[in-house]
C-alpha cells in the first residue's frame, strides 16, 4: 500500500514525505512530473509541494479547509476518470499558495493540486465550478 | 496555422484521437465539442493562462518565512450562507470534492 502517510497520525513525526506523480505536471511546469509531498510538524497546516529531481524549487499549499469554509470544488468526468477516483473521501485536495510580502499571500482556488491518496497520483485541475473560485484569495492571517 | 471552414454538426480530427465538433452558433459564439483522451489535458486558452502565471509566480523555496494563519472565513465574502458560518467550527473538516460519475466503460 503507497497510502499517504501525512493522513497516519501515528506515523506524523516531526517531517513526513511522501512522492506524488503528476503525470501532466503543473500547469506551466508540465515537465516536471515528481513531487515530494513534505510537511513539517512546526509548519502545518502548510506543506510543500518540492520538485523530486531540483529540491531547490517547491510550492507552498496547504488544504483548502484552513483557508475557507465553503470550498467544494466539482471535478469533470475526465479529471475523476483520469485520477481514477471512485470514493470523493480518496482525493486529497491541496490549493497552492503565493506568498506576497512579509507573512502574507494568496492562495489559488481556481486551480487546486488533487491527490488521490490509494495511488499518490495527482492533477492540477480546473473544476467543473471554477468560475466561482478566485486564483488570488487571500490567506486568512 | 490551419484555417478550415466547418458548419453546425461537422468535425475535425486531430491526430486520429481528438474530436472538435462544432455544436452551434449563436450569434458571436461558437459551441464547440471535444472529445479526447484523459490524457489530454483541455482548457479554456485565458483560464489556462492565468493559472500558469499563478504558479509561476507562487514558486519558491522551502526557506521561505510562512505567514501564522487566523481562522478561514467563506470564500465569498458577504455570501448568502453568512449566517451559518457564525456557528461553523473552529476546525472544519477537510474538503472532500464533488465527483462527476464517469460515462460506465462498455
Amino acid at each position: 500500500m503507497n497510502d499517504l502517510e501525512l493522513m497516519d497520525p501515528e506515523k506524523h513525526t516531526n517531517e513526513v514525505k511522501d512522492l506524488v506523480h503528476l503525470p501532466l505536471g503543473l500547469l506551466g511546469f508540465e515537465r516536471v512530473k515528481n513531487y515530494v509531498l513534505l510537511a513539517k510538524r512546526e509548519q502545518e497546516p502548510f506543506l510543500w509541494f518540492q520538485m523530486a529531481e531540483d529540491a531547490k524549487h517547491a510550492f507552498l499549499v496547504v488544504p483548502p479547509h484552513f483557508v475557507v469554509t465553503d470550498y467544494q470544488p466539482e471535478l469533470s468526468k475526465e479529471d475523476v476518470e483520469f485520477l481514477d477516483l471512485i470514493d470523493p473521501a480518496d482525493a486529497f485536495v491541496l490549493n497552492i499558495v503565493t506568498l506576497r510580502g512579509a507573512r502574507n499571500g494568496t492562495v489559488n482556488l481556481k486551480g487546486p493540486i488533487v491527490i488521490n491518496r490509494r495511488t499518490l497520483i495527482g492533477k492540477q485541475v480546473i473544476p467543473v465550478n471554477a468560475a466561482e473560485y478566485a486564483t488570488h484569495h487571500p490567506l486568512p492571517v | 496555422m490551419l484555417i478550415l471552414s466547418r458548419k453546425p454538426g461537422e468535425s475535425i480530427v486531430i491526430d486520429g484521437r481528438i474530436t472538435v465538433k462544432i455544436i452551434r452558433i449563436d450569434g458571436d459564439a461558437v459551441k464547440v465539442g471535444i472529445e479526447a483522451p484523459s490524457t489530454v489535458p483541455v482548457h479554456r486558452q485565458e483560464v489556462y493562462a492565468e493559472i500558469q502565471k499563478n504558479n509561476q509566480e507562487a514558486m519558491t523555496h522551502t526557506e521561505a518565512k510562512l505567514p501564522r494563519l487566523v481562522a478561514p472565513l467563506a470564500s465569498v465574502p458577504n455570501s448568502k450562507n453568512k449566517s451559518d458560518l457564525a456557528d461553523s467550527p473552529a476546525s472544519p473538516a477537510p474538503v472532500v470534492p464533488k465527483l462527476t460519475k464517469p460515462t460506465p466503460r462498455k
